[in-house]
């Protein structure tokens, strides 16, 4: 039995290095299948494909020749076109207990750039999928991913390590947002701004189901960009106060080195709006609104880029606590699931061993017994079950033995014994 | 069966208002700190309140041969109570992060207290009365469950909003409904109280006018009918307004269903502990002869 991972992850290799190894489409991965499978042949294998990380899984249930980490740099290497210098310091490899716990670890998010977030474990079954659609499974990688899945879900219901959103706009959507407003498919969003974290947070209010998007910038091109991305309009800034006059939620990223909006003018806008909830992200630093917008009436809900770090920070610290609980589980989890990998090698070999004693058992009871025709059918039956009792008897030592090995580790020198031994075929 | 009967006979409001005081203590842990052990408890002890409960009306009821509802104010009063736990247990057991229990629980605890120190002896009830009865009592507590619901809300809301306005995080996880939801739903807690409280007014003043054995000026004069009206009268003003006003805010709402529904019952809470002793009426049948934790039956 050999179970390994080669990899690379946001810890060993910088972004340019993964985008270069990642299997980004569909199509990339089917043909990163078939080309492991003429290389490796008798191994089973999964491929696991994130921006944050690339992994070969590779597992024989049979003894014998397996791929090196060398053998999947080589392969990354001529199916990616890209010098083995260029990354091979940033492969890694784990085998045994090492590799199921890593798989654990990435399945947990406790190998995560951020800390328990949840799309690990889609990305890791969307990958197992993959590899059994493109026949690379084998019973030992099924087991290893649907355990790993398990034990996600065991971390994730007794561990707080994905509790509380630890990115500002998570937090933002998450933590505020939703505790405003029920339902966002009926609001209308204003972006003011075309940054990075306008663009994130547009995408977390999307997954909540906003379908009208106004994106204001100075430079039309950029909010033209945006828009058209998100399913949005673009605005001129002289449109500025109608659009914050109608929008729900404005998210707001100028760059701007002093604020866009003052107490007086927003209040105006606000008395255009008929007092209607609306919820202000200022991601801007500076901040593009005045403080006191905030507290202008009952219904202005004004979170600024500090209000949403300190609680980013507060959810780190609270998850960074549960990450000892989560190891511990993880690492219960391994040892469950090699004691369960190394029984199930000797499984084979201990039914080979009871079956040819039995079948010698049989032979020379029915030749005794062919010798012995007076014998009443219950003395016959007599003879059976003490020559059956003897047969168990002898086989209980050794079985017991190769059985108490089997926890502490693959019982290899053990099993070869006994197939010498006995005369046990592969 | 006879020991389960004798079982049920020695259940006290002490057993159940000591269970929902531990499920009180424990939100209040799990607003500190959230545990899988802490919920099961937390459940654990509502769920065997609620059993207690239940089996101290049934039993009550079976002694007096009446409804619960009909049999007398201390009966009504632990009706009231076991509709909010029934909706706390099924709520806790639907979501395991939302909050409930800080605002709920405390009500719970005030109505059962309460409920101890009010008329506790059953009505005498001529058969032709008794529907009518029947109707009028069941109004009026699914008014006051509406009342006490809006209450309930409006102070979860207020907390919400807050939280919202200073920009605090919910910790270990927990949850408040959002800020519109709650606003919904306080809303329509109110709008279909108030027509039911009416209601139940409503039969009341035809019982008084059908009454052979008391004269209607003398109901009028009651005190407990009175204060009551003066109640139900609150929160209908309160119900025409909010009817009538264009675009209230929640939080004007939330405030105003505080003040009218608090006011409702406190009020009726506070007609019911008197008329056990120091208020003379002839509403809701004979004056107190209990003491404090009467034992059911």
């Amino acid at each position: 039995m050999h179970l390994q991972v080669v990899y690379c992850n946001h810890h060993t290799a910088d972004l340019s290095v993964r985008e270069r190894l990642a299997f980004a489409t569909e199509t990339q991965i089917q043909r990163a299948y078939e080309a492991l499978r003429n290389r490796f042949p008798t191994s089973e294998l999964v491929v696991v494909s994130t921006c944050n990380r690339v992994e070969v899984y590779t597992a024989q249930e049979e003894t014998g020749p397996t791929p090196s980490r060398e053998d999947i740099a080589q392969f990354f290497s001529e199916f990616h076109n890209v010098p083995l210098d260029v990354f091979t310091d940033d492969l890694l490899r784990h085998a045994g207990p090492e590799a199921v716990r890593h798989l654990f670890q990435v399945c947990c998010s406790l190998d995560s750039m951020v800390l328990g977030e949840p799309q690990i474990v889609n990305q890791v079954k969307e990958a197992y999928r993959r590899a059994q659609e493109n026949d690379a499974c084998g019973p030992l990688t099924r087991a290893l991913f649907e355990g790993a899945i398990r034990v996600s879900k065991r971390v994730r219901s007794e561990t707080g390590v994905e509790r509380g959103r630890v990115s500002i706009a998570s937090v933002a959507v998450g933590d505020f947002g939703k505790s405003i407003f029920d339902r966002f498919d009926d609001k209308l969003v204003l972006i003011v701004g075309a940054g990075e974290m306008a663009e994130e947070t547009l995408r977390y209010l999307k997954d909540e189901g906003v379908r009208e998007v106004v994106v204001i910038n100075r430079h039309p091109e950029r909010a033209a960009k945006l828009a058209e991305t998100w399913g949005g309009i673009a605005c001129g800034m002289d449109q500025l106060h109608t659009w914050m006059a109608k929008a729900d939620v404005i998210v707001s990223t100028t760059g701007a080195d002093r604020p866009i909006m003052d107490v007086a003018t927003f209040r105006k806008i606000r008395e255009q709006s008929d007092g209607r909830p609306v919820f202000i992200l200022d991601l801007g630093a500076p901040r593009d609104f005045e403080p006191g917008i905030g507290g202008l009436d009952e219904n202005v809900f004004l979170y600024d880029i500090d209000h949403l770090e300190a609680t980013c920070e507060r959810n780190r610290n609270a998850r960074a606590k549960e990450i000892e609980k989560a190891e511990r589980i993880v690492q219960d989890e391994t040892e469950k699931f090699m004691h369960s990998i190394y029984h199930r090698a000797t499984g084979p070999i201990i039914q080979r061993l009871r079956d040819d004693w039995h079948a010698i058992r049989q032979q020379e009871v029915d030749l005794l017994l062919g010798k012995l025709p007076h014998l009443t059918e219950a003395d016959q039956q007599a003879i059976e079950k003490t020559v059956e009792r003897i047969i168990n008897k002898l086989l209980h030592p050794p079985l017991s033995v190769l059985k108490d090995e089997a926890k502490a580790g693959p019982p290899d020198s053990l099993l070869n014994a006994l197939k010498r031994l006995f005369h046990l075929s592969e | 069966m006879g020991g389960l009967v004798s079982s049920l006979n020695q259940v006290t409001l002490f057993c159940f208002l000591a269970s929902y005081g531990v499920t009180l203590g424990l939100e209040g842990v799990r607003l500190i700190r959230q545990s899988t052990v802490n919920r099961v408890f937390m459940l654990g002890f509502a769920v065997a309140g609620l059993v207690a409960h239940t089996a101290y009306l049934l039993v009550r009821s079976q002694h007096a041969n009446l409804p619960p509802l009909l049999s007398s104010v201390h009966d009504w009063l632990l009706v009231l109570a076991w509709l909010a736990m029934m909706f706390y247990v099924v709520l806790m057991s639907l979501d395991r992060d939302v909050i409930v229990g800080p605002f709920l629980l405390p009500l719970v605890l005030v109505l059962i207290t309460a409920s101890a120190f009010v008329k506790t002896t059953p009505q005498d009830l001529l058969d032709a009365e008794r529907e009518w009865k029947m109707l009028h009592a069941s109004l009026l507590v699914l008014g006051m469950a509406g009342v006490a619901s809006a209450f309930v809300l409006s102070l979860m809301y207020l907390v919400q909003h807050r939280r919202l306005k200073t920009a605090q995080t919910m910790k270990n996880g927990l949850t408040l409904p959002n800020l519109q939801k709650l606003a919904r739903w306080n809303w329509w807690a109110v709008v279909l109280a108030v027509p039911l409280l009416t209601l139940g007014m409503a039969t009341g003043v035809g019982l008084i006018l059908s009454s052979e054995n008391v004269a209607p000026e003398s109901w009028l004069s009651d005190p407990v009918i009175i204060g009551n009206s003066f109640g139900w009268l609150v929160m209908m003003v309160f119900f025409v307004w909010l009817l009538t006003t264009r675009r209230p805010t929640g939080k004007q709402v939330a405030w105003l269903t505080l003040g009218a529904g608090g006011f409702l019952l406190a009020t009726i809470l506070s007609l019911s502990l008197l008329s056990g002793s120091v208020l003379d009426t002839q509403h809701g049948g004979e004056p107190v002869e209990s003491s404090f934790l009467v034992v059911g039956g």
